[in-house]
């Protein structure tokens, strides 16, 4: 663990990704204590209020200015992040879970199991995610758990290659060949054996993977099938304030920010946990 | 080894490869090991010697059904393995172990040596709770290492001591064989002598037969009361130790005796004459015939 900051202070980019995404999650879970205007409730005096410093710390004040109907776009951006950032979260952990268990039963097993596998890596590599996440919620209807769903769908083929390369050269090593000599079931090796030894390259996945289902999540709620109003939500706070763009650069600038710099950061972050966890790389530090 | 032998192997064939490629070519067909025949007796150790890629660790592994021959027979104490599957071996797994080459890769990286010792017992049913953790502490001690070092992964040990760590695990079940394939290849010179004891030791103690596995004769002597030279897959001689060491038969078996550093510097080796492997690739239709009383060779050559 002492290792492990003392490597990413070394790291500037990988520092800036864990210290912005460490700020992110902290205001999201922090939202309710802020004291911040009600993000759903429109102020219709204060429509489309640009960006003002003044008596920023009384009630009425909209430091990054309000939306078409007066809401203010600070308040909405940090309880937006917090449905972004949890059906991303839920997305990706399920997506892992899936993917892993996938990954470890085709490349241990191999047979059937696997070649199924690889084929519909093949067919979900031929088809573009978006058009089949388009197509699922629009068939299924836009809620909370079909958007979860459908990026986990999109999500668990990387874990499942990744991991199952990783399980071909773990399946040849020694010790699961020992496991396999003193007569642990299948299950065992798979579970106690195997799945510990990839749960390093099944994290460096997630943190990849949480950065485009976060872009994928803000897509499909800017085409109005993600989150339903008046949740807010990035995606849909883009949608709503592109038509104002030549008069209110604030309505959409704002939250287009916050979706490069939560991206941003987790993608720096996740570098650097790549290559922290890859002997190759570390070696040559 | 007028009773029963713990082990007897008869005619075991393992290959790799010829299937088809991604293209539809043919790969082509490794006999790694052909026609090999042994017996190990209670209580002995046969080594198994030869060089790279002679096809000793496949031996090994298709002896122990950790990979499945593609025919021949193995006996454990008479019974059959060879028919037997997952269910039907796993009561043998409890009487035969193996112990591998790489004690870096041997230990998973992930688990507590001490979880890791335990596990044989674990799945076998055998013990539980504080009575596993005192027959684990038990086992740390009889193999040398501090029972301290339970909690503690892989990656905190030596060489030697994970090579000791693999030995607890492999002697939980009190075994009645071990495949020790060059269990001190990998280990400094320093340390192999002590592992070499430690085997000596158990095998006084539990009356182990081991089948061990070395890449060169200069260990070979003082662990195995008989030795079996391999070559290409084949078994080409099988003699008592010091048979082996007065009177080699086989010149592959000559070979490896030259290779024995020598210490004594005034000493001249006797016969330096290189080995020609690919001139000497034991013919097919080859047989064992016994040249002493339990010294055989493979007659190759028409003599
Ligand atoms: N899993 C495997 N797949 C393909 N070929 C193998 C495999 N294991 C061993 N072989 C081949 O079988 C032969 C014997 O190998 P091995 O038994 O490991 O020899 P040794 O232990 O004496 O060095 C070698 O030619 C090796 O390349
Ligand atoms: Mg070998």
């Amino acid at each position: 663990m002492k290792h492990f900051f003392k490597d990413l202070t070394s790291s500037k980019a990988g520092l800036f990704g864990a210290v912005l995404l460490v700020i992110i999650v902290a205001l999201a879970l922090l939202a309710p204590m802020l004291h911040l205007p009600d993000p759903t409730r429109g102020d219709l005096r204060a429509r489309l209020a640009g960006p003002t410093w003044d008596g920023l710390f009384s009630p009425g004040a909209h430091p990054l200015g309000t939306d078409e109907v007066g809401r203010d776009i600070l308040s909405r951006l940090i309880f937006g992040s917090r449905m972004t950032l949890m059906v991303a979260c839920t997305a990706v952990v399920l997506g892992g879970i899936v993917g892993t268990i996938l990954g470890i039963l085709a490349g241990y097993k191999g047979g059937f199991v696997d070649k199924l596998l690889m084929r519909l890596v093949d067919i979900q590599l031929a088809i573009p995610l978006m058009l089949l996440a388009l197509l699922i919620v629009a068939a299924l209807g836009p809620s909370i758990q079909n958007v979860v769903l459908v990026l986990a769908l999109t999500s668990w083929i990387r874990y499942a290659r990744i991991i199952r390369a990783q399980v071909l050269s773990l399946r040849e090593r020694e010790f699961v060949q020992s496991a396999h000599a003193i007569g642990a079931s299948t299950l065992r090796i798979m579970f106690l054996h195997i799945l510990p030894n990839v749960m390093t390259p099944a994290l460096v996945v997630g943190t990849l993977e949480l950065a485009r289902i976060i872009i994928m999540d803000a897509a499909l709620s800017f085409l109005g099938l993600g989150v339903q109003p008046p949740t807010p939500s990035w995606g849909r706070m883009l949608a709503d304030g592109r038509v104002y763009l030549s008069s209110a650069w604030w309505a959409v600038t704002f939250p287009g920010l916050a979706i490069v710099l939560t991206v941003l950061s987790v993608n720096l972050f996740g570098d650097w946990l790549r290559d922290y966890f890859d002997p190759k790389t570390r070696s040559a530090k | 080894m007028n009773s029963l032998p713990v082990l007897e192997v008869n005619g075991l064939m393992r290959s790799y490869g010829g299937g088809k490629s991604l293209f539809g070519k043919r790969k082509p067909v490794i006999h790694a090991i052909n026609d090999v025949s042994f017996k190990i007796g209670e209580g002995e150790t046969l080594g198994l010697v030869g060089e790279s890629g002679s096809g000793k660790s496949t031996t090994g592994r298709a002896v122990l059904h950790l990979e499945t021959p593609d025919a021949g027979s193995v006996r454990f104490r008479g019974n059959e393995l060879t028919l037997l599957g997952p269910q039907g071996l796993k009561p043998y797994r409890r009487q035969m172990q193996m112990i591998f080459q790489d004690p870096y890769s041997a230990l998973n990286p992930r688990m507590k040596v001490g979880r890791f010792v335990a596990e044989p017992l674990v799945v076998h049913g055998v013990e539980k709770g504080s009575a596993l953790r005192d027959r684990v502490a038990e086992l740390f001690k009889r193999v040398g290492l501090d029972p301290s070092f339970m909690s503690r992964y892989p990656h905190e040990f030596s060489g030697g001591q994970r090579q000791r760590i693999n030995i607890a695990r492999a002697i939980s079940l009190n075994p009645a064989f071990i495949v020790a394939d060059e269990p001190i290849t990998a280990l400094d010179v320093s340390i192999q002598a002590q592992i070499v004891n430690l085997f000596q030791d158990l095998q006084d103690e539990l009356g182990l037969a081991y089948l061990f596995i070395a890449h060169d004769l200069s260990m070979v002597r003082y662990l195995c009361q008989r030795v079996a030279v391999m070559l290409r897959g084949r078994i080409v001689e099988v003699a008592p130790t010091e048979q082996i060491f007065s009177d080699p038969r086989h010149p592959y078996t000559r070979s490896l005796l030259a290779a024995i550093p020598i210490p004594d510097p005034d000493r001249r080796r006797p016969d330096r004459t290189p080995f020609d492997v690919a001139a000497n690739i034991p013919a097919r239709e080859a047989q064992m015939v016994e040249v002493a009383p339990g010294h055989f060779v493979l007659d190759q050559t028409t003599q």
